[in-house]
């Protein structure tokens, strides 16, 4: 008898509407790349949640968790804005200009392309 | 394209032929829900099942317009002899294979059936059969992707799948068995061409793909004028199942 297919895990991440990021909606376990799909339409798709899927061979990922390159020891808060205290500058600069102060985005995240 | 005079009948007869096709092999492949291969199968063939109840939802709402019945009472109050489904679904589920073997048989047989139907001369079938095109797509792709896989394991799989091919094929071509006065659809526009026809067209779109995976062909149907009728006791004991919500409380609102 033949050994049944290996089955791996697939990563999906999926577009809910035209023009937002692509995200992370879970994974499925399938032998290959076609019945990955069919799965992920499946448990990502199939109430019309979606616009779009990427499915990934997870070994395909190039993974990167090494806390000496992501979280090294010594102090980083010089690399961070909050050190800067531009609050004071930017208003005086709004006062001159006559501009308002812009409105927060709305929620949905940046464009990503 | 409209239609002078509605042939009521006909109509009805492909309607019902159509929409028991899909309850039956909507009911019989859900029996799958919790005992599929993997869990993401068991979710898949849950869906696949789901859509095809819908579809026939909406032809029973069809058939229900032009017969002046509802769907609830069109699908589960009528004795199983008053089915129409298609022999090829008359069978117990069996394994996988047999699943399988009967979703791809079926569904590259209703698609060919569905082309016949679109654009044709009755907008509101006309109109369904538009959407009904673009879901069972998917059935197909994933019916052919398990076929494909299945057929081409040297083990149990392609044991199974052949044994599984040997009890249903006799009975595949019966989803094209003639309907009553099927000739009025085809002159009032509504079905492009009858019912030798299109299997004509399914064996010659399913011919290379058995071919390829050297899988023996569907021989002619055995009793074709009694394609929809006799239904057997597989389909008997699908029927108690289906209708015994129902039964418990005749008239009951759920």
């Amino acid at each position: 008898m033949a050994s049944a297919p290996e089955l791996e895990a697939w990563e999906v991440f999926r577009q809910e509407k035209d023009g937002d990021p692509m995200r992370h909606g879970g994974s499925v376990m399938a032998p290959d790349a076609e019945l990955a799909t069919h799965y992920a339409r499946e448990l990502f798709g199939r109430r019309q949640e979606s616009v779009r899927l990427w499915v990934v061979r997870r070994r395909d990922i190039v993974d990167l968790a090494d806390p000496d390159l992501l979280q090294p020891p010594l102090d980083r808060s010089y690399k961070k804005p909050g050190g800067y205290l531009m609050r004071d500058k930017l208003a005086a600069a709004r006062e001159r200009s006559g501009e308002s102060k812009p409105k927060a985005r709305s929620s949905g995240g940046a464009r990503s392309r | 394209m409209t239609v002078a005079v509605l042939p009521t009948t006909a109509l009805g007869e492909l309607l019902r032929s159509m929409a028991d096709d899909e309850f039956v092999i909507g009911f019989s492949d859900s029996e799958w829900t919790g005992i599929a291969p993997l869990l993401e199968e068991d979710v898949a063939m849950s869906s696949l099942a789901q859509d095809e109840l819908g579809h026939a939802a909406a032809l029973y709402g069809l058939l229900g317009e032009l017969i002046g019945s509802d769907p609830d009472s069109l699908a589960y109050d009528r004795q199983p002899e008053a089915y129409r489904h298609c022999r090829l679904l008359d069978h117990g589920r069996g394994d996988w294979a047999m699943t399988i073997a009967r979703r791809y048989l079926y569904d590259t047989a209703d698609a060919v059936r569905l082309e016949a139907l679109a654009g044709g001369a009755w907008v509101p079938l006309a109109d369904l059969v538009a959407k009904l095109i673009r879901e069972e797509r998917y059935h197909r792709m994933h019916a052919g992707a398990w076929l494909e896989r299945l057929a081409r394991d040297d083990g149990e799989a392609r044991t199974r799948l052949l044994l599984a091919l040997r009890e249903l094929q006799p009975d595949a071509a019966t989803v094209f068995t003639p309907l009553p006065d099927e000739v009025a659809l085809v002159d009032g526009g509504i079905l492009a061409a009858p019912m030798p026809e299109l299997e004509r067209r399914w064996r010659a779109a399913i011919g290379p793909v058995f071919a390829e995976l050297d899988l023996p062909t569907p021989p002619a149907a055995r009793q074709m004028q009694r394609g929809r009728l006799d239904h057997g006791e597989a389909f008997r004991w699908l029927w108690s199942e289906f209708t015994s919500v129902r039964r418990s409380e005749p008239g009951g609102t759920w």
